[in-house]
């Protein structure tokens, strides 16, 4: 589709999105640790997504939830996290941490882990906001590993500057 | 005008004795900044780290400035306390740093500092918990009126932060 004024395509998961294009939601596989001594999980899962906007407010943001299975099988939730899409063209690679909500009372811990019920967010999309996290307690364990390419078009001609592209890669 | 975007998350705080912490944060900007989207204050979620000793918040920081100078460039300041587990809350430091200034993505380490009371207010905090805190929160990133002050040093957060900015070449603003 052609447009006559200049437009930003930005990759938008919660913001000012106007159209997109590609999947915005994913499942992947169930992974294991691996048997040698590394000790990784590898999901490679690919992404690829295309969105346009107005206004880089809202910028979009990648939301992970991890699951997995618990001593009796159940699947509970292992960690959430999220981060912002790079915006200066290129490749960047970005190493992110992940949190569990936690049980307020000891009890309730119990009973949630007898259960199988874990403390878990209902639209994970609020890990990707910051006003209401004030209240919550959470446990942070374990990393998520991206890799992003990023395209952008027409954000020097609407007079944005990016700076150089990214070569802070995180070595991990 | 020129436009200012700060996109970018507070990852989380290292270097502190206590373990589960959480930070209040806010932006403050000089008298030619006006905020157009975002929220210029916040509160992270408290954590308690598994791994390790950094504590991670990754709370997320999306603003939107628009400015007719120079002057009064934003600081982000913070506080961080920690929780015990009834649900008392301690200081644990305070810290300010710049937004920096060139576009692109940058890794800040920002250092903390905690007021020193008298020896017995450290051995209070020792025991009990508590401590002398700051009245006014604008101490923490102004250099007025700091000489009285005697701290000791906390930890330090870690940000990530990405700036975006528009039309500052029109105004011949080199960043």
């Amino acid at each position: 589709m052609t447009a006559a004024n200049p437009s930003v395509f930005l990759l938008m998961v919660n913001g000012q999105v106007e159209s997109a294009q590609g999947l915005e939601e994913g499942i992947s596989q169930i992974t294991s640790k691996s048997q040698d001594v590394r000790q990784v999980l590898v999901w490679n899962f690919p992404i690829d997504v295309t969105f346009k906007s107005t206004n880089p407010y809202g910028w979009p943001q990648i939301v992970l939830s991890v699951y997995g299975p618990d001593v009796f099988g159940n699947d509970v939730v292992r960690g959430y996290g999220a981060v912002h899409v790079p915006f200066s063209p290129g490749r960047h690679k970005r190493t992110i941490a992940m949190f569990v909500p936690e049980s307020t009372s000891k009890l309730q811990k119990f009973t949630s882990w007898f259960m199988g019920r874990r403390p878990e967010y209902t639209d994970p999309k609020v890990v990707a906001q910051g006003e209401g996290r004030e209240v919550t307690r959470v446990r942070s364990q374990g990393f998520v590993t991206l890799l992003f390419n990023v395209v952008t078009k027409d954000m020097r001609k609407l007079g944005y500057d990016t700076g150089p592209a990214d070569t802070q890669d995180i070595p991990r | 005008m020129a436009e200012v975007h700060v996109i970018g998350q507070i990852i989380g705080a290292t270097g502190f004795s206590e373990s589960s912490l959480f930070c209040k944060w806010g932006i403050h900007t000089g008298a030619a900044w006006k905020l157009l989207s975002g929220m210029r204050e916040g509160q992270t979620q408290v954590d308690t780290p598994q791994v390790g000793d950094m504590a991670y918040w990754c709370h997320p920081i999306d603003l939107h400035f628009a400015t007719k100078g120079l002057q009064g460039w934003p600081r982000l300041h913070l506080q961080v306390w920690s929780q015990d587990s009834f649900g008392r809350c301690q200081l644990a430091g305070y810290g300010f740093c710049h937004v920096p200034s060139s576009p692109g993505t940058h890794q800040l380490d920002c250092p903390t500092w905690r007021p020193l009371g008298s020896w017995r207010e450290q051995l209070a905090r020792a025991f009990v918990g508590g401590g002398p805190q700051l009245l006014q929160a604008d101490t923490i990133y102004s250099g007025a009126d700091r000489y009285r002050l005697h701290t000791a040093a906390g930890g330090t957060v870690r940000l990530e932060l990405s700036l975006l900015l528009r039309h500052f070449d029109r105004y011949g603003v080199e960043c």
